[in-house]
Protein backbone atom coordinates (compact mmCIF):
# COMPACT_ATOMS: atom_id res chain seq x y z
CA UNK A 1 0.00 0.00 0.00
CA UNK A 2 1.99 2.66 -0.99
CA UNK A 3 1.99 6.01 -0.22
CA UNK A 4 1.95 9.49 -1.33
CA UNK A 5 3.64 10.43 2.11
CA UNK A 6 6.95 8.29 1.44
CA UNK A 7 9.25 11.49 0.99
CA UNK A 8 8.41 12.93 4.20
CA UNK A 9 7.67 10.19 5.63
CA UNK A 10 8.79 10.30 10.08
CA UNK A 11 9.98 7.03 11.37
CA UNK A 12 11.50 5.93 14.96
CA UNK A 13 15.21 4.52 14.84
CA UNK A 14 15.35 2.36 17.20
CA UNK A 15 19.43 1.33 18.32
CA UNK A 16 18.96 -1.27 21.36
CA UNK A 17 22.82 -1.42 21.37
CA UNK A 18 22.40 2.18 22.96
CA UNK A 19 19.44 1.28 25.44
CA UNK A 20 19.69 0.64 28.80
CA UNK A 21 16.38 -0.82 29.92
CA UNK A 22 15.42 2.48 31.92
CA UNK A 23 12.27 2.02 30.67
CA UNK A 24 11.54 6.03 30.89
CA UNK A 25 10.15 5.80 27.68
CA UNK A 26 7.22 3.48 28.60
CA UNK A 27 6.56 6.07 31.45
CA UNK A 28 6.63 9.13 28.96
CA UNK A 29 4.09 7.04 26.81
CA UNK A 30 1.78 5.97 29.26
CA UNK A 31 2.17 10.01 30.85
CA UNK A 32 1.42 11.36 27.47
CA UNK A 33 -1.51 8.93 26.45
CA UNK A 34 -3.09 8.87 29.40
CA UNK A 35 -2.76 5.02 29.85
CA UNK A 36 -4.14 3.44 33.36
CA UNK A 37 -1.52 1.11 35.08
CA UNK A 38 -1.72 -2.61 34.60
CA UNK A 39 -0.92 -4.86 38.02
CA UNK A 40 1.49 -7.02 37.12
CA UNK A 41 3.16 -10.02 39.04
CA UNK A 42 6.65 -10.25 39.24
CA UNK A 43 8.04 -13.23 36.68
CA UNK A 44 11.41 -13.18 37.33
CA UNK A 45 12.56 -10.55 34.78
CA UNK A 46 12.73 -6.93 35.00
CA UNK A 47 10.51 -7.30 31.64
CA UNK A 48 7.22 -5.29 32.86
CA UNK A 49 4.56 -4.77 31.74
CA UNK A 50 5.14 -8.26 30.32
CA UNK A 51 3.82 -7.85 26.92
CA UNK A 52 2.15 -5.16 24.86
CA UNK A 53 -1.13 -4.34 26.16
CA UNK A 54 -4.56 -2.02 26.01
CA UNK A 55 -2.53 0.20 27.78
CA UNK A 56 0.80 0.02 27.38
CA UNK A 57 1.89 0.78 23.44
CA UNK A 58 5.34 0.04 24.06
CA UNK A 59 7.40 -2.08 25.90
CA UNK A 60 11.05 -2.91 26.14
CA UNK A 61 11.26 -6.48 25.84
CA UNK A 62 14.70 -8.01 28.21
CA UNK A 63 16.36 -11.07 26.99
CA UNK A 64 19.41 -12.82 28.11
CA UNK A 65 21.95 -14.33 25.76
CA UNK A 66 25.59 -16.10 25.53
CA UNK A 67 27.92 -14.22 25.37
CA UNK A 68 31.85 -14.97 24.65
CA UNK A 69 33.20 -11.85 26.76
CA UNK A 70 31.01 -12.22 29.99
CA UNK A 71 29.16 -14.88 31.98
CA UNK A 72 25.47 -13.58 29.82
CA UNK A 73 24.47 -10.38 27.70
CA UNK A 74 21.62 -8.81 28.95
CA UNK A 75 19.81 -6.94 25.52
CA UNK A 76 16.89 -4.13 25.40
CA UNK A 77 14.79 -4.04 22.70
CA UNK A 78 12.01 -0.99 22.59
CA UNK A 79 8.84 -2.63 20.74
CA UNK A 80 6.14 -0.72 19.79
CA UNK A 81 4.06 -0.85 16.39
CA UNK A 82 6.25 -1.00 13.64
CA UNK A 83 3.79 1.47 11.08
CA UNK A 84 4.12 -0.93 8.24
CA UNK A 85 4.03 0.88 4.92
CA UNK A 86 2.12 -2.20 3.80
CA UNK A 87 0.10 -2.43 6.90
CA UNK A 88 -1.94 -6.00 7.68
CA UNK A 89 -3.98 -4.40 9.95
CA UNK A 90 -5.29 -1.77 7.71
CA UNK A 91 -5.66 -4.32 4.71
CA UNK A 92 -8.14 -6.67 6.61
CA UNK A 93 -9.75 -3.69 8.95
CA UNK A 94 -13.95 -3.78 7.41
CA UNK A 95 -14.56 -0.38 9.19
CA UNK A 96 -13.72 2.33 6.99
CA UNK A 97 -11.48 5.33 8.85
CA UNK A 98 -11.01 2.93 11.71
CA UNK A 99 -6.83 2.67 10.90
CA UNK A 100 -5.71 5.88 8.77
CA UNK A 101 -2.62 6.76 7.99
CA UNK A 102 -1.39 10.19 9.08
CA UNK A 103 0.39 12.58 6.69
CA UNK A 104 3.71 11.22 8.21
CA UNK A 105 3.16 7.94 7.22
CA UNK A 106 1.95 6.47 11.14
CA UNK A 107 -0.90 3.61 11.25
CA UNK A 108 -3.41 5.08 13.03
CA UNK A 109 -6.92 4.96 14.70
CA UNK A 110 -10.42 6.54 15.16
CA UNK A 111 -11.81 4.84 19.09
CA UNK A 112 -15.23 5.70 17.62
CA UNK A 113 -14.77 3.92 14.42
CA UNK A 114 -13.08 0.55 15.68
CA UNK A 115 -15.44 -2.22 15.72
CA UNK A 116 -14.27 -4.14 18.12
CA UNK A 117 -13.79 -7.20 15.51
CA UNK A 118 -9.97 -7.94 16.33
CA UNK A 119 -9.27 -8.92 12.87
CA UNK A 120 -6.33 -6.54 12.90
CA UNK A 121 -4.36 -8.69 15.30
CA UNK A 122 -4.93 -11.68 13.10
CA UNK A 123 -3.64 -10.14 10.27
CA UNK A 124 -0.50 -7.90 12.20
CA UNK A 125 2.84 -10.10 11.50
CA UNK A 126 4.34 -8.16 14.49
CA UNK A 127 1.50 -9.41 16.98
CA UNK A 128 1.09 -5.07 17.87
CA UNK A 129 -2.44 -4.27 18.21
CA UNK A 130 -3.88 -4.78 21.14
CA UNK A 131 -7.86 -4.01 22.95
CA UNK A 132 -8.79 -1.67 25.86
CA UNK A 133 -11.60 -2.60 28.14
CA UNK A 134 -14.26 -1.60 25.87
CA UNK A 135 -12.94 -3.74 23.36
CA UNK A 136 -11.61 -1.63 20.92
CA UNK A 137 -8.39 -1.58 19.46
CA UNK A 138 -5.71 0.49 21.18
CA UNK A 139 -2.05 0.88 20.04
CA UNK A 140 1.08 3.09 19.28
CA UNK A 141 -0.11 5.96 17.05
CA UNK A 142 3.52 7.20 16.98
CA UNK A 143 1.76 10.20 18.81
CA UNK A 144 0.15 11.31 15.44
CA UNK A 145 -0.95 14.65 17.71
CA UNK A 146 2.29 15.56 18.83
CA UNK A 147 4.21 14.90 15.42
CA UNK A 148 1.41 16.86 13.75
CA UNK A 149 2.79 19.84 15.78
CA UNK A 150 6.47 18.94 15.11
CA UNK A 151 6.94 17.83 18.53
CA UNK A 152 8.47 14.10 18.82
CA UNK A 153 6.68 11.48 20.03
CA UNK A 154 6.97 11.26 24.07
CA UNK A 155 9.24 8.02 24.08
CA UNK A 156 11.55 9.55 22.07
CA UNK A 157 11.43 13.08 23.68
CA UNK A 158 12.54 11.50 27.09
CA UNK A 159 15.20 8.46 25.71
CA UNK A 160 18.41 9.74 27.56
CA UNK A 161 20.95 8.00 25.56
CA UNK A 162 19.57 8.68 21.61
CA UNK A 163 18.05 4.91 21.62
CA UNK A 164 15.51 6.43 20.21
CA UNK A 165 15.61 8.62 17.36
CA UNK A 166 12.92 10.74 15.60
CA UNK A 167 12.76 12.48 12.07
CA UNK A 168 13.11 12.17 8.22
CA UNK A 169 12.53 8.62 7.71
CA UNK A 170 15.38 8.24 4.69
CA UNK A 171 18.13 10.57 6.67
CA UNK A 172 17.76 8.22 9.88
CA UNK A 173 18.50 5.44 7.39
CA UNK A 174 21.42 6.80 5.96
CA UNK A 175 22.66 8.26 9.11
CA UNK A 176 22.85 4.75 10.80
CA UNK A 177 24.12 3.26 7.56
CA UNK A 178 27.10 5.93 8.14
CA UNK A 179 27.60 4.94 11.74
CA UNK A 180 28.46 1.34 10.98
CA UNK A 181 25.25 -0.25 11.48
CA UNK A 182 24.92 -3.52 9.33
CA UNK A 183 21.48 -4.27 9.13
CA UNK A 184 18.59 -1.74 9.33
CA UNK A 185 15.73 -3.24 9.87
CA UNK A 186 12.35 -2.69 8.32
CA UNK A 187 14.55 -0.54 5.68
CA UNK A 188 12.28 -2.66 2.91
CA UNK A 189 10.42 -5.07 5.14
CA UNK A 190 6.36 -4.78 4.11
CA UNK A 191 6.96 -1.75 1.54
CA UNK A 192 9.33 -0.14 4.63
CA UNK A 193 8.79 -0.57 8.47
CA UNK A 194 8.02 3.39 10.14
CA UNK A 195 9.71 1.76 13.29
CA UNK A 196 13.64 0.43 12.15
CA UNK A 197 16.68 -0.78 14.11
CA UNK A 198 19.76 -0.60 13.60
CA UNK A 199 21.75 -3.52 14.52
CA UNK A 200 25.04 -4.56 14.29
CA UNK A 201 24.05 -8.00 15.69
CA UNK A 202 21.55 -10.27 13.91
CA UNK A 203 18.10 -9.09 14.67
CA UNK A 204 16.88 -12.54 15.31
CA UNK A 205 19.30 -12.39 18.86
CA UNK A 206 17.02 -9.64 19.86
CA UNK A 207 14.00 -11.67 18.69
CA UNK A 208 13.10 -9.85 15.75
CA UNK A 209 11.19 -11.56 13.51
CA UNK A 210 13.16 -12.78 10.42
CA UNK A 211 11.10 -12.53 7.17
CA UNK A 212 7.71 -10.34 8.89
CA UNK A 213 4.99 -10.83 6.09
CA UNK A 214 1.00 -10.48 6.25
CA UNK A 215 -0.61 -13.77 6.38
CA UNK A 216 -1.25 -15.82 2.59
CA UNK A 217 -4.78 -16.06 3.51
CA UNK A 218 -5.44 -12.27 4.48
CA UNK A 219 -3.10 -11.09 0.93
CA UNK A 220 -5.12 -14.09 -0.80
CA UNK A 221 -8.33 -12.80 0.24
CA UNK A 222 -7.62 -9.10 -0.65
CA UNK A 223 -5.33 -9.69 -4.31
CA UNK A 224 -8.46 -12.43 -5.51
CA UNK A 225 -11.85 -13.05 -3.52
CA UNK A 226 -12.58 -9.28 -2.91
CA UNK A 227 -12.53 -8.33 -6.53
CA UNK A 228 -14.15 -12.08 -7.28
CA UNK A 229 -17.49 -10.89 -5.33
CA UNK A 230 -18.10 -8.26 -7.01
CA UNK A 231 -17.14 -9.64 -10.41
CA UNK A 232 -19.49 -12.14 -10.12
CA UNK A 233 -22.10 -10.77 -8.61
CA UNK A 234 -21.63 -8.26 -11.64
CA UNK A 235 -21.28 -11.04 -13.71
CA UNK A 236 -24.46 -12.96 -13.03
CA UNK A 237 -27.08 -9.84 -13.05
CA UNK A 238 -25.08 -9.22 -16.97
CA UNK A 239 -25.87 -13.27 -17.78
CA UNK A 240 -29.63 -13.00 -16.47
CA UNK A 241 -30.16 -9.23 -18.09
CA UNK A 242 -28.63 -11.27 -21.72
CA UNK A 243 -30.28 -14.67 -21.20
CA UNK A 244 -33.80 -12.56 -20.92
CA UNK A 245 -33.38 -10.55 -23.47
CA UNK A 246 -31.43 -13.20 -25.83
CA UNK A 247 -33.69 -16.35 -24.79
CA UNK A 248 -36.49 -15.17 -23.04
CA UNK A 249 -38.63 -16.28 -20.15
CA UNK A 250 -39.82 -19.91 -19.59
CA UNK A 251 -42.48 -20.17 -21.97
CA UNK A 252 -45.86 -22.83 -20.91
CA UNK A 253 -46.70 -25.00 -24.11
CA UNK A 254 -49.88 -25.04 -24.37
CA UNK A 255 -49.42 -21.29 -26.51
CA UNK A 256 -47.85 -23.23 -28.83
CA UNK A 257 -50.62 -25.32 -29.03
CA UNK A 258 -52.68 -22.78 -29.29
CA UNK A 259 -50.70 -21.32 -32.51
CA UNK B 1 -60.81 -19.45 -11.51
CA UNK B 2 -58.41 -22.00 -12.20
CA UNK B 3 -58.15 -24.33 -9.98
CA UNK B 4 -55.18 -24.20 -7.78
CA UNK B 5 -52.76 -26.78 -5.73
CA UNK B 6 -50.49 -25.45 -2.91
CA UNK B 7 -47.05 -26.32 -3.28
CA UNK B 8 -45.80 -24.25 -0.28
CA UNK B 9 -46.80 -24.79 3.05
CA UNK B 10 -47.37 -21.48 5.09
CA UNK B 11 -44.55 -23.04 7.10
CA UNK B 12 -42.18 -23.02 4.21
CA UNK B 13 -43.13 -19.43 3.41
CA UNK B 14 -42.82 -18.13 6.29
CA UNK B 15 -39.36 -19.98 6.60
CA UNK B 16 -38.14 -18.91 3.44
CA UNK B 17 -38.86 -15.43 3.84
CA UNK B 18 -36.96 -15.09 6.93
CA UNK B 19 -34.25 -16.62 5.34
CA UNK B 20 -34.19 -15.19 2.15
CA UNK B 21 -34.36 -11.70 4.26
CA UNK B 22 -31.64 -12.33 6.47
CA UNK B 23 -29.83 -13.84 3.70
CA UNK B 24 -30.23 -10.17 1.11
CA UNK B 25 -29.62 -8.10 4.23
CA UNK B 26 -26.19 -10.12 5.30
CA UNK B 27 -24.94 -10.12 2.08
CA UNK B 28 -25.74 -6.23 1.45
CA UNK B 29 -24.21 -5.32 5.64
CA UNK B 30 -21.06 -7.81 3.95
CA UNK B 31 -20.45 -6.10 1.35
CA UNK B 32 -20.51 -2.58 3.17
CA UNK B 33 -17.71 -4.22 5.22
CA UNK B 34 -16.17 -5.18 2.64
CA UNK B 35 -15.37 -2.38 0.16
CA UNK B 36 -16.07 0.30 3.28
CA UNK B 37 -19.29 1.65 1.52
CA UNK B 38 -20.07 4.28 3.80
CA UNK B 39 -23.83 4.86 2.74
CA UNK B 40 -24.56 1.19 3.58
CA UNK B 41 -22.80 1.78 7.11
CA UNK B 42 -24.61 4.98 7.53
CA UNK B 43 -28.46 3.16 7.04
CA UNK B 44 -27.09 1.46 10.30
CA UNK B 45 -26.44 4.18 12.11
CA UNK B 46 -22.72 3.44 11.71
CA UNK B 47 -20.46 0.56 11.35
CA UNK B 48 -20.34 -0.35 14.75
CA UNK B 49 -24.23 -0.99 14.97
CA UNK B 50 -23.94 -2.68 11.55
CA UNK B 51 -21.83 -5.32 12.90
CA UNK B 52 -24.37 -5.90 15.75
CA UNK B 53 -27.15 -6.34 13.37
CA UNK B 54 -25.09 -8.68 10.79
CA UNK B 55 -24.00 -11.01 13.81
CA UNK B 56 -27.46 -11.08 15.15
CA UNK B 57 -28.71 -11.63 11.67
CA UNK B 58 -26.74 -14.85 11.25
CA UNK B 59 -27.85 -16.03 13.86
CA UNK B 60 -31.73 -15.85 12.32
CA UNK B 61 -30.20 -17.04 9.10
CA UNK B 62 -28.36 -20.02 10.95
CA UNK B 63 -31.85 -20.96 12.50
CA UNK B 64 -34.32 -20.67 9.65
CA UNK B 65 -31.43 -22.77 7.46
CA UNK B 66 -31.50 -24.90 10.22
CA UNK B 67 -35.31 -25.25 10.47
CA UNK B 68 -35.53 -25.64 6.29
CA UNK B 69 -33.42 -29.05 6.31
CA UNK B 70 -36.64 -30.49 7.13
CA UNK B 71 -38.72 -28.86 4.15
CA UNK B 72 -35.81 -29.85 1.41
CA UNK B 73 -32.95 -31.65 2.28
CA UNK B 74 -34.40 -35.34 1.98
CA UNK B 75 -35.78 -34.68 -1.76
CA UNK B 76 -32.71 -32.56 -2.77
CA UNK B 77 -30.33 -35.96 -2.33
CA UNK B 78 -32.72 -37.96 -4.54
CA UNK B 79 -31.89 -37.68 -8.56
CA UNK B 80 -32.88 -39.76 -10.95
CA UNK B 81 -32.39 -40.73 -14.70
CA UNK B 82 -34.95 -37.28 -15.95
CA UNK B 83 -32.35 -35.15 -13.63
CA UNK B 84 -29.44 -36.30 -15.63
CA UNK B 85 -31.84 -35.78 -18.54
CA UNK B 86 -32.81 -32.34 -17.55
CA UNK B 87 -28.87 -31.30 -16.93
CA UNK B 88 -27.97 -32.40 -20.90
CA UNK B 89 -31.10 -30.10 -21.78
CA UNK B 90 -29.85 -27.36 -19.04
CA UNK B 91 -33.57 -27.52 -17.83
CA UNK B 92 -34.43 -25.48 -21.22
CA UNK B 93 -32.86 -22.68 -20.41
CA UNK B 94 -30.51 -22.13 -23.15
CA UNK B 95 -33.30 -22.75 -25.51
CA UNK B 96 -37.17 -23.43 -25.83
CA UNK B 97 -37.14 -25.91 -28.61
CA UNK B 98 -35.83 -28.91 -26.22
CA UNK B 99 -37.90 -31.40 -24.65
CA UNK B 100 -37.72 -30.70 -20.83
CA UNK B 101 -37.91 -34.36 -18.82
CA UNK B 102 -40.87 -34.96 -16.52
CA UNK B 103 -39.86 -33.34 -13.26
CA UNK B 104 -40.63 -34.03 -9.46
CA UNK B 105 -41.68 -31.09 -7.26
CA UNK B 106 -37.94 -29.68 -7.38
CA UNK B 107 -35.58 -29.52 -10.34
CA UNK B 108 -32.27 -30.98 -9.81
CA UNK B 109 -31.09 -26.97 -10.49
CA UNK B 110 -32.91 -26.34 -7.19
CA UNK B 111 -31.86 -29.32 -5.53
CA UNK B 112 -28.32 -28.73 -6.05
CA UNK B 113 -28.61 -25.02 -5.09
CA UNK B 114 -30.43 -25.73 -1.79
CA UNK B 115 -27.26 -28.24 -1.01
CA UNK B 116 -25.19 -25.61 -1.82
CA UNK B 117 -26.91 -22.95 0.21
CA UNK B 118 -26.62 -26.13 2.84
CA UNK B 119 -23.38 -26.59 2.58
CA UNK B 120 -21.82 -23.01 1.94
CA UNK B 121 -24.52 -21.34 4.72
CA UNK B 122 -22.76 -23.92 7.43
CA UNK B 123 -19.59 -22.77 6.54
CA UNK B 124 -20.76 -19.15 6.59
CA UNK B 125 -22.61 -19.33 9.66
CA UNK B 126 -19.25 -21.81 11.70
CA UNK B 127 -16.93 -19.49 10.44
CA UNK B 128 -19.11 -16.21 11.08
CA UNK B 129 -19.39 -18.00 14.46
CA UNK B 130 -15.44 -18.22 14.87
CA UNK B 131 -14.82 -14.46 13.62
CA UNK B 132 -17.26 -13.43 16.64
CA UNK B 133 -16.68 -15.34 19.47
CA UNK B 134 -13.10 -16.85 18.86
CA UNK B 135 -11.46 -12.94 18.33
CA UNK B 136 -8.47 -14.12 20.41
CA UNK B 137 -7.54 -16.94 18.53
CA UNK B 138 -5.32 -16.00 15.28
CA UNK B 139 -5.31 -19.46 13.75
CA UNK B 140 -9.71 -19.45 14.01
CA UNK B 141 -9.84 -16.05 12.86
CA UNK B 142 -7.38 -16.07 9.90
CA UNK B 143 -9.32 -19.14 8.93
CA UNK B 144 -12.68 -18.06 9.88
CA UNK B 145 -12.16 -15.15 7.26
CA UNK B 146 -11.03 -17.08 4.44
CA UNK B 147 -14.27 -19.62 4.91
CA UNK B 148 -16.54 -16.80 5.55
CA UNK B 149 -14.92 -14.39 2.45
CA UNK B 150 -15.12 -17.89 -0.04
CA UNK B 151 -18.50 -18.27 1.22
CA UNK B 152 -19.79 -15.45 0.58
CA UNK B 153 -18.80 -15.37 -2.93
CA UNK B 154 -20.44 -18.19 -3.41
CA UNK B 155 -23.62 -16.67 -2.31
CA UNK B 156 -23.16 -13.16 -4.58
CA UNK B 157 -23.24 -15.34 -7.41
CA UNK B 158 -25.66 -18.17 -6.69
CA UNK B 159 -28.56 -16.33 -4.89
CA UNK B 160 -29.05 -13.32 -7.81
CA UNK B 161 -29.61 -16.53 -10.06
CA UNK B 162 -32.11 -18.15 -7.58
CA UNK B 163 -33.97 -14.94 -7.80
CA UNK B 164 -33.85 -14.43 -11.74
CA UNK B 165 -35.19 -17.66 -11.64
CA UNK B 166 -38.03 -17.64 -9.53
CA UNK B 167 -38.66 -14.21 -10.81
CA UNK B 168 -38.52 -12.96 -14.18
CA UNK B 169 -36.94 -16.45 -15.75
CA UNK B 170 -40.08 -18.57 -15.38
CA UNK B 171 -43.59 -16.20 -14.78
CA UNK B 172 -45.84 -17.31 -12.17
CA UNK B 173 -43.35 -18.80 -9.73
CA UNK B 174 -43.00 -15.54 -7.26
CA UNK B 175 -46.65 -16.04 -6.23
CA UNK B 176 -45.66 -19.60 -4.79
CA UNK B 177 -43.11 -18.12 -2.31
CA UNK B 178 -45.51 -15.54 -1.56
CA UNK B 179 -49.38 -17.07 -1.31
CA UNK B 180 -47.62 -21.07 -1.83
CA UNK B 181 -50.74 -21.94 -4.43
CA UNK B 182 -49.86 -22.47 -8.25
CA UNK B 183 -51.91 -23.35 -10.31
CA UNK B 184 -52.56 -27.03 -11.30
CA UNK B 185 -52.70 -27.47 -14.97
CA UNK B 186 -49.48 -25.89 -14.61
CA UNK B 187 -48.07 -28.13 -11.69
CA UNK B 188 -49.21 -30.85 -14.49
CA UNK B 189 -47.27 -29.79 -17.14
CA UNK B 190 -44.39 -28.71 -14.93
CA UNK B 191 -43.98 -31.40 -12.21
CA UNK B 192 -46.31 -33.88 -13.74
CA UNK B 193 -44.21 -36.45 -11.21
CA UNK B 194 -44.95 -34.66 -8.44
CA UNK B 195 -48.78 -34.08 -9.25
CA UNK B 196 -48.98 -38.04 -9.99
CA UNK B 197 -47.44 -38.97 -6.81
CA UNK B 198 -50.03 -36.91 -4.89
CA UNK B 199 -52.71 -38.04 -7.01
CA UNK B 200 -54.37 -35.48 -8.92
CA UNK B 201 -52.94 -36.00 -12.32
Amino acid sequence: MANDTTKKRKAILVTPESCIGCRACQVACKSWNQLDPIKTKNNGTYQNPPDLAGTAFNIIQFSEVPSQIDPVRWLFLSRRCMHCDDAGCMTICPSPGALFRTPEGAVAFDHKKCIGCKLCSSACPFDVPRYGADGKMSKCNLCADRIAADMTPSCVKTCPTGALKFGDRDELISAAQKEGFKTIYGEKDLGGLGTIYAFKDEPKLYGMLENPTIPTSVVFWHTYLKPLSLIGLGGVVAAAAIHYLAIGPHKEEEKEEEV
Amino acid sequence: MAEMIRKSSTDEIVNHLILAGSCILLMLTGFGFLFHVDAIGSVFGGFNTMKTVHNWLGIAFALSLLYSLHHYLIESLEYDADDVQWFKVAGGYLSHKVKVPPMGKYNPGQKLYYLAVVGFGFAIIISGIGLWFFQDNRTVMLLSHIIHNVSFVVFVIAVPVHMYLGTLANPGTLQIMVNGMMPLKDARKKHPKWIKAIGKM
